[in-house]
């Protein structure tokens, strides 16, 4: 059977390579020549994959039996929609239903409409300075960001408890709203600023296939946002990714996973309500464990999360199952299965991502791939180029490197060994605290802190509410 | 003594001098008589410099003339713990000496080769322990003596701000989240594009000061992964379990010696009460000869409250004796409000020899504990009974030997 993908980075190299192990014959419509991709892939076609039209034409040359679409920018652009009409069978989110990741404004609207849980205080703006009066009046701490999806940029989360660093505070997220709308981080949004409540605690993702009515949830992973070590640094779209043996991670309750998988399906039915739409493709949640509400929502993505897809495929065992459900449209009574190992993969970014990308480009990278298969790694292409044999960075994340073993602990060391195999003249830098004994330790006292505030909450009846008093207004309880 | 911060913003919307100037406020307890602060906006290093502490120094109205993404400073018992220039600050706590020769290398240094290289050269040179923080134009860099003598911690806020500090009081003041200690030997480079965190290769056992535990750090900081509040209040019990005595109340001396009191208390049951009130700002008494004098004039600010102790056989708790002069001033205070008997216990066990690394331990003749047994210090203060910790307890207490205790046995660990 062909199968055909749609995009260009580690995650679409992990699907290619999934698809292949499963049977399938891949072929690529990508942007990119991604040496990992042109390796998996008996054709791979380089086209505008946000040109629905274009892609199309690629598929009629192709034939697949199936499409799978990868890239979150070209189901925004329509190109599901587009390949659908055109009488392909495609697993991915229609324009419309996508708006659930492209919008975050679309997604807390959402959430508030039908009364969900895991859903926080927020606003949208268009104009700079209603914004920040907002915030201004706003009791209590906020996360500001482009209301639409940025691809890992523009999103400050900013704690203002510090009545005397206040005005410090003040004046840096202002600069950060002006900066917003100057860069057009939201493009052609209407209300390009995203005020909302900040909240703490642990992060991880819930990827989940749907037909619209029926949900595969796959393995739970946890990304790693900061760009450096010990959870510092700038935002990045995620610098590694772990996950545990079983499903749920090895700092959550079974209890947290319900309720994250009940969070997603009730937003597979409030699309559908919304949109008219039934949601097709994957739809995968980033949660955060907090003391307000348990699992709560940060955002959604339309598609599989990357760096999570290059470490839940390899493990997963019936893709085929899944992919047959979703042409047939119907994936009930389908679980994905997974190998009962712990995975981690861990991002080489070069120097000058994720804020100056530009001088990260270009640059030779060597590989000694007989050590790294010796570590017992695997190595994802990212953002990387290949010219006369030689591979040159492309300014984003590089590479993906992905083990798996019996502790995630086990699993960070053979990825280590493995990076330690990739040189260039140009600095690579990684996160050598991923998957490490202390930084899983640091995981379970923060989820263990926000389950013991919920679980106080919970008994007095406060899940999910805030009351605040404020002076000549009184009290809002929300 | 000394205490030094850093933060380093990731962007440049960020003004960070006035997160310093609390960071410094927060390690304050470790030096009130030099302060200095300095931020780059990435063209030139700027700094202010002044004596007192933070908030009563003109650092204070000077404030608002630094701007920049990244700062630095120190707070110092002698003048300004540092070095700087146009285009690199320096501060650090300990006991190394930064001359202008060395200075001029490291900056040469920086800018030909890469930064662990220069700044591993420039340590290589330099005698003596250190907790250090190097603030260039653009990049912040923190290093830590091979023995890890001087407490070092790293952290961050969001994903805006890295930061550094002496303690972790440094950063919970700013909302900073703790990562963890900076380990002996480790550099740490903080730059817009990466942090290199270099871990030293010849690995020696720590030798971490212990005297913070029992007298310098701050109670709501943990070093070397230890809980300072835990080891005090761990010191209390240890007190009343080696040097019990029949009392009806007892008291600590504001504010370190609260803990030891309270956990005294805890574990005898005899009630504590509140013995002083103090009259003035609290200034910790660093344990310097030249100042003395002071220290003296500090800790009569301590007024007695007298029904804390009339009638009463007091213990009362302090967490050093250096001299014992002050506590023979203490001890007859109380006895002139009415206490029936004075029984003091120490916090901390006997200070016999001075401190190479930088701490203010006066010489060897300057320190009661040298020539005299307990019984003979309770006669000097005038004490019904005097007691020390054990340092064996105390090292029980800290669970491990990976600490220098040399101004407790006068051996010291070679840096
Ligand atoms: N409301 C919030 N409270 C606290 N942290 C948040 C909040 N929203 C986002 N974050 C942090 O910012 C990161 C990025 O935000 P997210 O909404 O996922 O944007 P992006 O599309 O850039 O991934 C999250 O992974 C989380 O660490
Ligand atoms: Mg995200």
């Amino acid at each position: 059977m062909k199968f055909m993908i749609v995009g260009s980075g580690g995650r679409e190299h992990a699907i290619a390579e999934t698809a292949t192990r499963s049977g399938y014959e891949v072929y690529t419509a990508s942007d990119a020549r991604n040496p990992g991709l042109l390796a998996m892939s008996k054709e791979l076609h380089v086209v505008d994959i946000l040109d629905g039209a274009a892609v199309a034409k690629v598929a009629h040359n192709v034939q697949p039996d199936v499409i799978f679409i990868g890239s979150e920018e070209s189901l925004f652009a329509g190109v599901s929609d587009t390949l659908r009409k055109e009488g392909f069978n495609v697993i991915g989110a229609s324009q419309k239903t996508a708006e659930i990741e492209k919008s975050k404004g679309f997604m807390r609207k959402l959430m508030e409409k039908y009364g969900m849980h895991g859903r926080l205080r927020f606003k949208t703006f268009s104009n700079i300075n209603e914004a920040i009066r907002y915030i201004d009046e706003y009791p209590g701490s906020v996360a500001i960001k482009p209301t639409r999806q940025a691809g890992g940029k523009g999103v400050k989360v900013i704690a203002d408890i510090q009545a005397y660093l206040k005005e410090e505070k003040s004046h840096a997220k202002k600069r950060h709203v002006s900066d917003i709308v100057e860069q057009k981080l939201s493009k052609d949004l209407e209300d390009p600023i995203l005020i909302e409540e900040r909240v703490e605690g642990v992060e991880y993702t819930l990827q989940c296939f749907t037909d619209g009515t029926h949900i595969v949830p796959l393995k739970m992973v946890q990304d790693h946002p900061h760009a450096f070590v010990e959870d510092i640094g700038p935002e990045t779209g995620g610098m590694g990714s772990i996950a545990g043996t079983g499903n749920v991670l090895p700092f959550l309750t079974k209890r947290d996973y319900d309720t994250s998988f009940d969070i997603v399906k009730k937003v597979v039915q409030a699309i559908k309500k919304e949109t008219g739409e039934p949601y097709f493709g994957v739809l995968s949640g980033q949660f955060m464990l907090t003391e307000k509400w348990g699992p709560t929502v940060i955002e959604f993505y339309s598609r599989l999360g990357d760096p999570e897809t290059v470490n839940v495929m390899p493990q997963l065992q019936n893709f085929d199952e899944i992919v047959n459900g979703m042409m047939n449209g119907n994936v009930a009574n389908i679980d994905a299965k997974f190998e009962e190992k712990a995975n981690v993969v861990k991002v080489v970014a070069p120097k000058g991502y994720p804020n100056e990308r530009g001088m990260g480009k270009g640059h030779e990278v060597a590989i000694d791939f007989d050590k790294v298969a010796q570590s017992g790694s695997h190595i994802y292409f990212g953002s990387m180029y290949e010219e006369n044999g030689t591979y040159y960075t492309g300014g984003s994340r590089a590479l993906e490197v992905y083990a798996s073993a019996d502790t995630v602990e086990e699993a960070s060391q053979k990825v280590e060994q493995a990076i330690s195999h990739i040189k260039s003249d140009w600095k690579l830098f990684h996160r050598k605290d991923i998957g490490t004994k202390a930084l899983m330790q640091k995981r379970q006292d923060q989820a263990d802190l926000a389950r013991d505030i919920f679980r106080y909450r919970e008994a007095r009846g406060l899940i999910g509410k805030t009351i605040d008093w404020i002076p000549g207004i009184g009290k809002i309880e929300t | 003594m000394a205490g030094i911060c850093g933060i380093y913003a990731f962007d440049e919307i960020w003004n960070v001098s006035r997160f310093v100037y609390y960071q410094l406020m927060a390690i304050q307890s470790r030096g009130q008589e030099g302060v200095g602060l300095s931020v780059t906006d990435y063209e030139k290093v700027r700094t202010l410099t002044a004596s007192g502490t933070v908030q009563e120094s003109l650092l204070s109205e000077k404030i608002n003339e630094l701007t920049g993404p990244a700062g630095v400073g120190g707070v110092s018992t002698r003048g300004i713990n540092g070095y700087v220039t146009e285009d690199v600050a320096i501060y650090y706590d300990g006991s190394v000496e930064l001359t202008a020769d060395a200075v001029d290398a490291l900056r040469n240094d920086l800018e030909t080769m890469k930064e662990e290289d220069a700044v591993r050269r420039f340590t290589s040179k330099l005698s003596g322990a250190y907790s250090m923080i190097i603030l260039t134009k653009d990049k912040m860099i923190a290093t830590r003596d091979a023995l890890g003598i001087k407490p070092f911690v790293i952290g961050g806020v969001g994903f805006d701000l890295a930061v550094v500090a002496s303690e972790t009081s440094a950063l919970d003041v700013i909302g900073a989240e703790f990562s963890r200690d900076i380990e002996p030997g480790e550099i740490v480079v903080i730059d817009k594009h990466y942090i290199d965190e270099i871990k030293s290769e010849q690995r020696k056992d720590p030798a971490h000061c212990i005297f913070e535990y029992v007298y310098l750090a701050r109670i709501d900081s943990k070093i070397n992964e230890i809980d300072v509040h835990e080891i005090r209040k761990k010191i209390g019990v240890l007190l009343a379990k080696e040097k019990p005595v029949e009392a009806d109340v007892v008291i600590g001396v504001p504010e370190t010696a609260i803990p030891f009191a309270m956990s005294y208390s805890n574990k005898t049951g005899i009630p504590i009460d509140i013995g002083f009130m103090r009259t003035g700002r609290h200034l910790r008494t660093a344990i310097r000869p030249t100042q003395m004098e002071r220290m003296i004039g500090v800790q009569l600010k301590l007024n007695p409250v007298k029904t804390a102790v009339r009638g009463k056989r007091v213990v009362l708790i302090d967490d050093s004796v250096v001299r014992g002069t002050t506590m023979r001033n203490i001890v007859n205070l109380l006895r002139k409000r009415g206490a029936k008997e004075v029984h003091v216990r120490i916090g901390s066990p006997q200070l016999v020899s001075p401190c190479p690394f930088g701490t203010e331990v006066p010489a060897t003749d300057e320190l009661i504990a040298v020539e005299n047994t307990e019984d003979e210090i309770a006669r000097i203060i005038d004490a019904d009974s005097f007691g020390y910790l054990h340092l064996e307890d105390l090292k029980k207490a800290l669970g491990g030997e990976c600490y220098c205790s040399g101004c407790m046995t006068g051996t010291y660990p070679e840096v």
